[in-house]
């Protein structure tokens, strides 16, 4: 990966993240107040480190840094962190919270499978201001879906195996909901909205069901059904909690599997 | 039936109109019911999975070659493989916005019954319309839209009639911009639009920044470089000489400059380029089998002491040293060259989508409507 300070800055980011994701495993064991503030400690060192990371890639590539699965699985697991770290003081959420670590090691593990190098000169394609819009609003949506996918999977290991350790029950089902609730209409905006005005421009068709796109769709159906679902007959409950984490899965193919499936996505695959 | 007379009719239709009421109204709670909308919703992702994980408008022998004969066969059959234009995607989607429509009716109706909760039910309201603006912009532009690439690349001077948009176009300029350090950052075609045969508009179009002329988009779709051009070849040159090693030259020349091999008294100079070498034999010209780059060639006139000792093509990758060229006072070998990006050919692709301000129309209502209702205060598990 060498010596690059963005680099240097990513990999002091991981290892905090793996540290305080050790840190979170004992709190989880032993509720002691010292171990989470040592964990939130870790996590804060480890975004900072991730935030200069991602503004020393932005002022040598001189865009910002929302080109290629690197730059983008940084941006989001940035976002999620971010998330988890605005939540850290929330009554209830204690250990929700703590368990921001390892969604930052999941999103920078999956970044440095690709390749880091810095890209100054965008190709065509790419030249637009949209670029960012619908990027970054897609990464903040998808942040706040990992914050739902990890409040539903915690809801959904309290009721296979108890609730004696975890948060509230209705506390981890509001939180799933609120983080939907939040992400839902940011993901309609940059991914849907965003994406065809900039595909109109680029490709002359605001959607050609490209895979990309289509699985964007059914990322965006499978929240309008839990939604739904929510709205009109105040579904909640372990039912909720697995939709929750399929539309998340749903997300991680859409960012992921456009390299393996082509398409006018494909930029960099 | 003439057994039976009026009577029975008298009472046959009134039953009959009886019974297609009762199926409307039980229709109408069903295609009213939350239940089916979440299905409606879970029976879209579904087949939209299928879309994405199965590449969609290839030819059959793509698929037979990826899933073996018999599933590729029946992908290709079953209509999985253009799904989002089968009947059964289209009578899905015609569902879900009927469905969508009627929510809408009753939201409304709601919504003046109880003034409360305005903002939130107004969203709610909005997120439901926005689905038939949304679907009424596909089939606005399923019946009179279009979008396909040219059946040509053009080169400068080149002219070509748009089709269905009552213009042409004349190709001025067709480049590729690089940065210094070789990074390709630019495609670009200047062109002159005319209408019957008078000259209207000069455009630049580049990859998004299109022109768009009379409902007609025309984008940036390929570009290559110039066929039949080459901004410098490489070429080796292994001169023989007697009982000693032989010089071994490696030159670069721009077209029509003369270089001397160092060490000699043999110059030559590049003539002619062809990006995709054919020779006819009935005519006994040179010529382009394609625009592609496939077997480059470059013509060098070579020179000893200043006098034309040949001209003669030659070849570059899988045909190069296959000819005998032994009568030569030396062995010529092209190498490389760097292509003309400055005269290069362009593509574009048509596109005509009237539906797509209703689109985006319908999108930004649908954001605007989700905001609402997520993003204002409201009583869960209510409609």
């Amino acid at each position: 990966m060498g010596t690059r300070p963005d680099m240097i800055f990513f990999w002091v980011a991981l290892w905090s993240y793996l540290a305080a994701t050790v840190g979170a495993c004992i709190y989880a064991g032993t509720r002691t107040p010292i171990v989470r503030s040592i964990v939130y400690v870790i996590t804060l060192a480890g975004l900072t480190s991730q935030t200069v990371a991602l503004g020393v890639r932005w002022a040598a590539s001189g865009h910002p840094p929302v080109t290629g699965p690197f730059d983008y699985m940084l941006l989001l697991s940035w976002a999620a962190v971010l998330a988890f770290i605005v939540m850290w003081r929330m009554k209830g959420l204690e250990l929700l919270t703590a368990f921001a670590a390892p969604v930052g090691v999941l999103g920078m593990g999956v970044a440095s499978l690709f390749p880091s190098r810095i890209e100054q000169q965008l190709i065509p394609a790419l030249q637009s201001y949209w670029l960012w819009i619908h990027v970054s609003l897609a990464a903040l949506a998808e942040a706040a879906f990992a914050v739902s996918f990890v409040a539903a999977v915690m809801y959904m290991i309290g009721d296979w195996r108890g609730w004696e350790r975890l948060p509230d029950k209705e506390t981890l089902d509001m939180v799933t909901y609120r983080a939907i609730g939040v992400g839902f209409p940011l993901f309609t905006i940059g991914a849907l909205l965003a994406g065809a005005i900039w595909a109109n421009s680029a490709w002359g068709a605001p959607w050609s069901w490209d895979p990309k796109e289509t699985s964007s769709l059914i990322v965006w159906l499978v929240y309008a059904i839990y939604l739904h679902a929510r709205f009109v007959k105040g579904w909640r409950g372990v039912g909720a909690a697995r939709l929750a984490v399929l539309g998340f899965l749903v997300t991680l193919f859409t960012v992921l599997g456009s390299r393996f499936l082509g398409g006018l996505h494909s930029y960099g695959a | 039936m003439g057994v039976l007379g009026p009577v029975p009719l008298v009472v046959l239709v009134p039953l009959v109109l009886l019974a297609a009421a009762l199926f409307l109204q039980k229709f109408r709670s069903w295609l009213t019911s939350m239940r089916t909308a979440i299905w409606l919703l879970v029976a879209m992702a579904a087949i939209s999975m299928i879309g994405a994980l199965v590449g969609q408008r290839l030819p059959l022998e793509a698929y037979t070659e990826r899933y073996g004969d018999a599933f590729g066969l029946f992908l290709f059959r079953s209509g999985l493989t253009n799904v989002f234009r089968t009947w059964y995607f289209a009578q899905l989607g015609a569902l879900v916005v009927v469905s969508t429509v009627m929510c809408t009716f009753r939201r409304i109706v709601r919504l003046v019954r109880r003034p409360g909760r305005r903002l939130s039910a107004t969203g709610s309201l909005l997120t439901h319309l926005s689905i038939a603006v949304i679907a009424a912009a596909g089939l606005v532009t399923a019946l009179a839209g279009f979008k396909y690439p040219a059946p040509r690349y053009l080169e400068a001077g080149d002219m070509i009639e748009v089709p269905e948009g009552g213009f042409s176009i004349r190709v001025d300029a067709a480049r590729t911009e690089f940065t210094e350090d070789g990074s390709l950052s630019e495609y670009l075609t200047d062109v002159t639009v005319f209408e019957n045969g008078v000259e209207v508009l000069k455009r630049r179009i580049e990859v998004n920044h299109p022109l768009n002329h009379r409902g007609i988009g025309v984008y940036q779709y390929e570009m290559l470089p110039s066929s039949r051009s080459i901004r410098r070849a490489f070429i080796g040159v292994v001169v023989p000489v007697p009982e000693g090693a032989p010089l071994h030259r490696d030159i670069t020349a721009a077209p029509g400059e003369t270089v001397e091999i160092e060490g000699t008294d043999l110059s030559l100079k590049v003539l002619e380029f062809l990006a995709d070498f054919t020779y006819d034999i009935e005519t006994g010209t040179a010529g382009l089998a394609s625009i592609r780059h496939d077997n480059p060639a470059v013509l060098v006139e070579l020179l000893e002491a200043g006098e034309l000792v040949v001209e003669r093509w030659f070849f570059m990758g899988r045909h190069a040293g296959h000819r005998d060229d032994s009568d030569l006072p030396c062995r010529i070998f092209f190498l490389d060259y760097i292509p003309d990006f400055d005269n290069g050919l362009t593509r574009f692709e048509y596109a005509r989508q009237p539906g797509t301000p209703l689109l985006f129309a319908g999108l930004g209502i649908l954001s605007l409507g989700l905001c609402l209702t997520l993003w204002t205060k409201r009583p869960q598990g209510v409609a």
